[in-house]
């Protein structure tokens, strides 16, 4: 909870920072005038931590995230209006990521030392080190520019959809891979595995039954962590593909300066983040008896 | 019923090849309880996983294990599912440990049920028939829980059960007492007593335990770093051990005066040639330096010892 | 260079190999170099982290032509022996660019990672050190900061603060120094208990002299290997934060900026959006080889946090 409240004041006083830029900034190309019709209009001659409040008790106890520099619309209109982008984009790729990272990673502890296994290793060291917005790039040339399978930018049907999900999906998958194959091998030499073997159950029993839930709990422990690299790459990756979700909107409203924007993004984003944690955690006791009863 | 033969199994490591068990021979037959005795790393625990190959895909195994007459290494992997556990079944040495921590009792127990051909409400059935004979009370409330809400004692009671579960024909002891205090012990030889006047299995009992073979064996082999070196009665192995390394052991009971033998074991990767027992002895010999004692058969049992 | 770069891997990985990696084995007295050339995996990737600081620091000899020198006539242009890799689309040589950027992404990943080092040890070790209430809010802090997607963070910082290098820098700090906190702190908990630490203590030595003399060099092994594969993530967020525009000032070249400016042109001249973005990615592998390497040498067996 303390870490929620936090988490609350830092971006806001981060933004607090960017207003003061702003307007040192634009000094230049600002009348004195028209700097004074501003400053009234977004209250921005009170003390900072005046500001704050208001913004705080706008946004909190009505709603009212304040109205974008930009585009003089309510902020929270905007992000309505991108927020199921964003969340389409990341859950698509979260599945990918988990699904393929997870299946290749147990298929690699399987055929441990063969070559599958070296070849998948050495697939998942590339993996995690390529930028994401490179990986969106080359997909792009592929299969946009060369083989003309997909249209490049565009929101709406599935082949919008899978290029961009491929591309963020790249780091979790590999990163995931890596953690399921690790703990695969180690749930694989434990002693109940060898039990189970000694009653007779067949190979592919023992890894859907016994093993898996066992090695899958070190990589729901990292699923958090991979949901917070997934809403950052999803900033990169939106601009890559124009994709128009949350991420887009927080780069082109910070190069815009618009800080109500910028603000109810990264409110946006920080929500987002701290409900997919509680989620995992959830998830994390439901896997394990012993933490939901000891 | 299960017969050992020339039996060989080492493991490759980075140094060398470790091996873990270097020439072992010996049968157990219908309805016997046949004990290993011998020190940490003698190779013993080996033998029993090698019977049901359950080994690591590293270890090298040569030799012939025949069951009921049938080489158990030359099994497809449909013969070998239907072996483990319904014909020869293990009781595993870590209770602790051979139970998956997040899986319920009852699913573990139910299994080896299902996997052999039995519905899984009528394997519980008979499951919690065969807890109750083995002194486990309240089976029902056994299987509605999580491995980690049961005591030792309780563990492996329930590792018994279901290892007893298909009734098999041999069932593999790997260290059942150990790090268990007295009183456990006792509890532990009643089980074993229970379990051979219910079910008449064959047993082989692979122990550190002098007295808990004497008390639940009929005959027992002592090893000595992956060979044997001793084989006969239980009783006699424990009141009149032929092999020094045996004698060795019996002095060193509490109850004999806790007499320590000198020396280690030695390193399994480069053994030295003739006796192994060579270094520690103290009626050896030069032949024993040399030559490899051959097994031979004496008062009842068998010596693999150039004093004979 | 490529030329000279796989002339260097096919001799290495040829007959001559066995050789080289023996004298280079005799010659090292140190026991971890050792270590590390046995592996050939570690010895190719030391080998390539020695061409990149090579090229690093002497790119602007290297470099064919003035990175930034703009020759409209040639914008976009294909490998020709005048452009080994290229140009842009202000006719820039890419060759150059590449080579240049390796300066600037190494020079500030470098930059970064010694400050979030300098940062995050000392904080780590004064929590880790003297505990309650201390350690309550740098813990919080820690994980405040290490919870939350960096990136987004780093931009808003950028965004504030402008773009300029040592902005980079310090948001980029600001964002990495978490991790090294926790470890040190981790690290500091477990090694002040020892017995050493301890009698120092005892002796009166102050406090700041126990952390620089004895806790800090017992606990740096997994913050290198920390930092190294971290050189490798920094140079990714650097990248990132370059191709929103939100990085470093334009005249700069940097790889990712680079990316930015070649996505315009993917149609007509492809190979701008390749080249920079495989620099990226091996740049990133060879100090996950060595980082991982590094891991396997100064501990075996410990078991590695994965940060991904």
């Amino acid at each position: 909870m303390l870490v929620f409240m936090l988490m609350n004041v830092l971006p806001g006083s981060t933004a607090e920072l960017m207003v003061k830029h702003a307007f040192v900034g634009l000094e230049q190309g600002v009348t004195d005038e028209e700097l004074a019709t501003i400053s009234e209009r977004y209250n921005l001659d009170d003390p900072l931590y005046l500001q704050f409040f208001h913004w705080m008790e706008d946004g909190l106890l009505r709603g009212d995230l304040g109205t974008s520099y930009v585009y003089n619309r309510p902020v929270a209109h905007l992000l309505k209006l991108r927020l199921p982008a964003t969340i389409l984009l990341a859950m698509s790729s979260m599945s990918i990521a988990i699904v393929c990272g997870v299946s290749l990673g147990v298929y690699s502890a399987l055929k441990e030392n063969r070559l599958t296994d070296h070849l998948l290793r050495f697939v998942s060291l590339f993996g995690v080190s390529m930028p994401g917005f490179w990986v969106g790039l080359l997909l792009i040339l592929l299969f946009s520019v060369k083989l003309k399978m997909i249209p490049v930018t565009g929101y709406g049907s599935f082949e919008n959809l899978i290029l961009p999900s491929l591309a963020l999906s790249i780091h979790s998958m590999t990163s995931i891979m890596r953690i399921t194959r690790t703990s695969m091998l180690e749930t694989l030499g434990q002693d109940y595995i060898r039990f189970a073997t000694a009653k007779g159950l067949p190979m592919r029993l023992i890894i859907t039954r016994h093993a898996l839930k066992n090695a899958m709990l070190p990589v729901i422990t990292v699923l958090g962590f991979q949901m917070g690299y997934l809403l950052g790459g999803s900033v990169i990756i939106e601009q890559v593909f124009s994709w128009p979700g949350i991420g887009s909107l927080l780069v082109n409203s910070i190069s815009a300066r618009d800080l109500p924007v910028v603000q109810g993004c990264i409110i946006v984003i920080v929500a987002m983040f701290l409900l997919v944690n509680f989620l995992v955690d959830i998830l994390y006791t439901y896997l394990d008896p012993r933490i939901r009863y000891g | 019923m299960l017969e050992v033969k020339d039996l060989f199994v080492e493991f490759p490591t980075r140094n060398g090849s470790v091996k873990a068990v270097d020439g072992v021979s010996f049968s157990i037959k219908e309805g016997e309880s046949f004990g290993i005795i011998g020190e940490t790393g003698s190779g013993k625990s080996v033998i029993g996983l090698a019977i049901l190959r359950l080994l690591p895909p590293t270890a090298r195994i040569r030799g012939t294990i025949l069951f009921e007459g049938r080489d158990v290494y030359t099994m497809n992997s449909r013969e070998m599912r239907e072996m483990r556990g319904r014909f020869v079944s293990l009781m595993p040495q870590n209770p602790a440990t051979s139970l998956n921590p997040v899986l319920k009792n009852s699913i573990q127990v139910s299994e080896v049920f299902e996997q052999h051909g039995i519905k899984r409400a009528e394997g519980l059935k008979k499951a919690k028939d065969i807890m109750s004979k083995l002194l486990l009370t309240d089976p029902g409330r056994v299987c509605d829980q999580y491995p980690y809400q049961l005591s030792g004692g309780m563990k492996q009671r329930l590792l018994a059960s279901i290892s007893l579960s298909m009734h098999p024909q041999l069932m593999i002891a790997d260290e059942p007492t150990k790090g268990l205090d007295n009183e456990s012990r006792e509890k532990t030889v009643e089980l074993f007593d229970k379990i051979r006047s219910e079910y008449g299995s064959s047993m082989l009992i692979i122990t550190h335990d002098l007295d808990f073979a004497r008390d639940v064996c009929d005959r027992v082999a002592v090893m000595y770093s992956g060979r044997m070196v001793e084989i006969n009665k239980a009783g006699t192995i424990v009141t009149s051990p032929s092999h020094p390394y045996a004698k060795g052991l019996v002095q060193a009971l509490p109850r004999n005066g806790l007499v320590p033998m000198d020396g280690q074991s030695p390193g399994r990767i480069n053994l030295p040639d003739g006796c192994l027992f060579y270094q520690r002895c103290k009626s050896r010999k030069d032949v024993c330096k040399k030559q490899v004692p051959v097994m031979k058969i004496f008062e009842g049992g068998r010596v693999s010892c150039h004093l004979y | 260079m490529l030329i000279f770069f796989t002339h260097i891997l096919t001799h290495v990985s040829g007959t001559g190999d066995l050789m080289i990696r023996k004298r280079l084995i005799s010659a090292l007295n140190n026991e971890h170099l050792q270590k590390a050339v046995e592996r050939k995996d570690m010895l190719i990737a030391m080998i390539m982290l020695a061409l990149l600081i090579l090229v690093a620091l002497a790119s602007p000899v290297l470099s064919p032509y003035d990175p930034n020198a703009i020759d409209l006539d040639n914008k976009n242009g294909n490998l020709t022996s005048a452009h080994l890799l290229g140009t842009d689309y202000l006719g820039r040589d890419m060759l150059s660019r590449i080579l240049c950027g390796a300066t600037t992404s190494l020079s500030i990943s470098a930059g970064v990672v010694t400050l979030s080092l300098i940062v995050g040890i000392s904080l780590g070790c004064i929590a880790g050190y003297y505990g309650g209430f201390v350690d309550e809010v740098i813990s919080r802090a820690i994980d405040l900061f290490l919870a939350f997607p960096s990136i987004i963070f780093a931009l808003a910082m950028m965004g504030a603060l402008g773009p300029s290098i040592l902005n980079l820098m310090l948001s980029l700090a600001m964002v990495h120094w978490a991790s090294y906190a926790r470890l040190m702190r981790g690290q500091v908990l477990s090694v002040k208990e020892q017995e050493y630490v301890l009698s120092t203590r005892l002796l009166g030595a102050s406090d700041r002299r126990i952390m620089r003399k004895h806790i800090i060099p017992n606990s740096i092994a997994p913050i290198i290997v920390l930092a190294t594969i971290d050189l490798g993530h920094v140079i990714l967020s650097v990248a990132a934060l370059s191709f929103l525009g939100l990085g470093l000032p334009m005249d700069i070249p940097e790889w990712g900026a680079m990316l930015s400016a070649g996505k315009g042109f993917m149609r007509t001249a492809p190979l701008q959006t390749i080249f920079p973005g495989l620099a990226i990615t091996l740049v990133v592998v060879i100090f996950s080889i060595l980082g991982d390497g590094m891991r396997d040498i100064l501990d075996p067996h410990e078991q590695g946090d994965d940060l991904y």
